[in-house]
């Protein structure tokens, strides 16, 4: 068990309205839940790196007319765009915090996200 | 009627609407920014929707990420609660252009109604008393003017706001020199020296009609609520009907609220504000275009669920009682806003976690909130944590029952204003319901330290 991904999805259901999260890849499997009002205080740094939604709306991989094939595993490099949410007439883009591996797509295409929402886990270089 | 109502608020009036979505078995959506997912309206929605960032203007004031949510989630229409968007023409407009109905007045009469100037035309026109003034700006012959609209006079500026360059006149010889001070404060505030007259009511009663309208022209106006208890134009405690309010004003003021309702086509619910003077002359001061704070006292003495009548209008619908302009109410109801101040220190707002919250039931008593135990109070929102409103058959016992379930309140670990409530119920002006909108400043004025005036 990587103590790392432990401590990063810890932080990140902090940001969230999750109580209770299983994930699973390969053998590894982690179940996290907090209580009702968690207080924390302690700085975590750590592997994956989640991109959030950066506003309610629907997801897309591409701008109208564009395509953008993503895989997971690929490289991406840090401010690249990896989608783009539509809200009203808006595209808000979703960009790679960090250069890297794309880990995880956690989105699909044309699908509603809400603010906040993880769609990728990047593991920096 | 509608299938799915998002309600584009949070706090009390989130789960106040939800409350009658579901007893007309009506889906909700609730809609909250990211310092609120553990809100109480949150978890009593049939969904819930993260639209923004904790700052209100990026999630509760965000009109695309609203009506994002609402596409998103096949909600029908939209109830905006007050405050935030509720009043906002172009929020009303955007929903119509989405095929998403407001559940609320029109563009047009929010745009109408919500105009300070234009709804004090339309209600004069209607044959509606407005404070006696100035129609233009005064520039000679002031003492003519000042006389013919009758001392004490307020000196406004034309370009204010914000109680600058304000001055009250109580008598001719004061005039030529306030009118100078007044002149030159606007200049220097505004850039504009341009001031006019309108008459100055003192320590007037504030008195607010409730009115509903639905498509088919069916008007009904409630009994009247006072609201004169008031600190910094904050409303603190309302009652209904109002002690100052005979059967004969309240006609006149029920009149006066379904003649403008009408005049404005107005659909929805909304409420006039009056200054009711020591005299008993009343005078239309605004309109609000929405659901009150304090519309559960109207529901008190009535039997109306005036959530419901909003949805009814909205949905094209007649209203839930068509027989004629007024209803009949019975017995008295009093609300106090409990907020997370602490009102020994000037009403400075507390924030923190509720370690304790055991709220008051029993015979009269209601409690509309979004509070519990072990809830963190977010900072970034207003500081209303419940409203009490107790009912009883006459206003005395109404008072009574208010100081029996003040003391039943129990908060711990944030401030709140339960102590001034019971101040104020043990107040002898207040128990003779001889209120005005001076009433708080006289009752802390011993308790509030110089220093922090």
């Amino acid at each position: 068990m990587d103590v790392k991904i432990l401590t990063k999805l810890t932080k990140w259901m902090e940001t969230t309205d999750l109580e209770e999260i299983t994930w699973k890849n390969g053998k590894d499997k982690i179940s996290l839940k907090f209580n009702n009002n968690p207080v924390h205080n302690s700085v975590i740094s750590s592997a994956l790196e989640p991109v959030l939604s950066p506003s309610i709306g629907i997801f897309r991989f591409a701008r109208p007319g564009k395509t953008n094939h993503l895989k997971e595993g690929a490289s991406v490099k840090k401010g690249q765009e990896l989608g783009i949410v539509e809200v009203g007439k808006e595209f808000k883009s979703v960009t790679a915090p960090t250069d890297g591996l794309l880990k995880i797509i956690s989105i699909e295409d044309s699908k509603p996200v809400e603010y906040g929402q993880p769609m990728f886990f990047v593991e920096p270089k | 009627m509608f299938k799915k109502v998002l309600i584009a608020n949070r706090g009390e009036i989130a789960v106040r609407v939800i409350r009658t979505l579901r007893e007309m078995e009506i889906g909700s959506v609730a809609v909250y920014s990211q310092a609120d997912h553990s809100s109480l309206h949150v978890r009593l929605a049939d969904e819930a929707v993260c639209i923004g960032p904790a700052m209100a203007r990026e999630s509760y004031l965000s009109i695309p990420s609203v009506i994002a949510a609402a596409k998103i989630t096949g909600a029908d229409a939209i109830h905006p609660g007050y405050g935030f968007l509720a009043e906002n023409a172009e929020f009303s407009a955007a929903c119509r252009d989405n095929g998403i109905t407001f559940i609320g007045p029109s563009p047009k009469s929010i745009e109408q109604l919500g105009h300070k100037a234009e709804a004090r035309k339309m209600a004069a026109k209607a044959g509606i008393p407005v404070t006696p003034g100035t129609k233009d700006c005064v520039h000679k012959d002031a003492a003519e003017h000042a006389a013919k609209v009758g001392y004490p006079i307020m000196i406004k500026a034309a370009a204010g706001g914000g109680g600058k360059g304000i001055r009250i006149v109580r008598e001719a010889g004061q005039l030529k020199n306030e009118m100078n001070i007044a002149q030159s404060e606007s200049k220097a505030a505004f850039g504009n020296g341009d001031v006019y007259f309108e008459k100055y009511i003192e320590l007037p009663r504030h008195i607010e009609v409730q009115f509903a309208r639905d498509v088919h022209g069916n008007t009904i106006a409630f009994p009247e609520r006072d609201c004169s208890i008031q600190r910094r134009h904050q409303k603190l405690v309302e009652e209904s009907p109002s002690p100052a309010v005979n059967k004969a004003l309240r006609e006149k003021l029920e009149d006066a609220a379904v003649k403008l309702a009408e005049a404005a086509n107005y659909v929805g619910v909304g409420t006039v504000e009056f200054l009711l003077d020591q005299q008993g002359n009343f005078y239309f001061m605004e309109v609000n275009t929405r659901l009150q704070v304090e519309h559960p006292v109207t529901e008190c003495i009535t039997g109306f669920d005036l959530v419901r009548e909003q949805l009814l209008a909205a949905a094209g619908e007649k209203l839930s009682y068509t027989g004629g302009h007024t209803v009949s109410y019975r017995g008295h109801s009093i609300e106090h806003r409990v907020n997370a101040e602490d009102f020994t220190r000037n009403f400075a707002p507390s924030a923190g976690r509720i370690e304790d919250w055991l709220v008051p039931g029993g015979p009269g008593v209601r409690v509309d909130t979004h509070v519990y135990a072990g809830y963190n109070l977010p900072i970034y929102y207003d500081s209303m944590l419940a409203k009490l409103i107790v009912w009883a058959p006459t206003r005395e016992m109404a008072v009574a029952r208010s100081r029996r379930a003040l003391q039943d309140f129990q908060v711990k670990g944030v401030h709140t204003t339960i102590d001034a409530h019971k101040l104020i119920v043990e107040n002898e002006e207040f128990r003779a319901g001889r209120t005005d909108t001076g009433f708080m400043e006289r009752l802390l004025a011993p308790a509030v330290p110089a220093a922090a005036k």
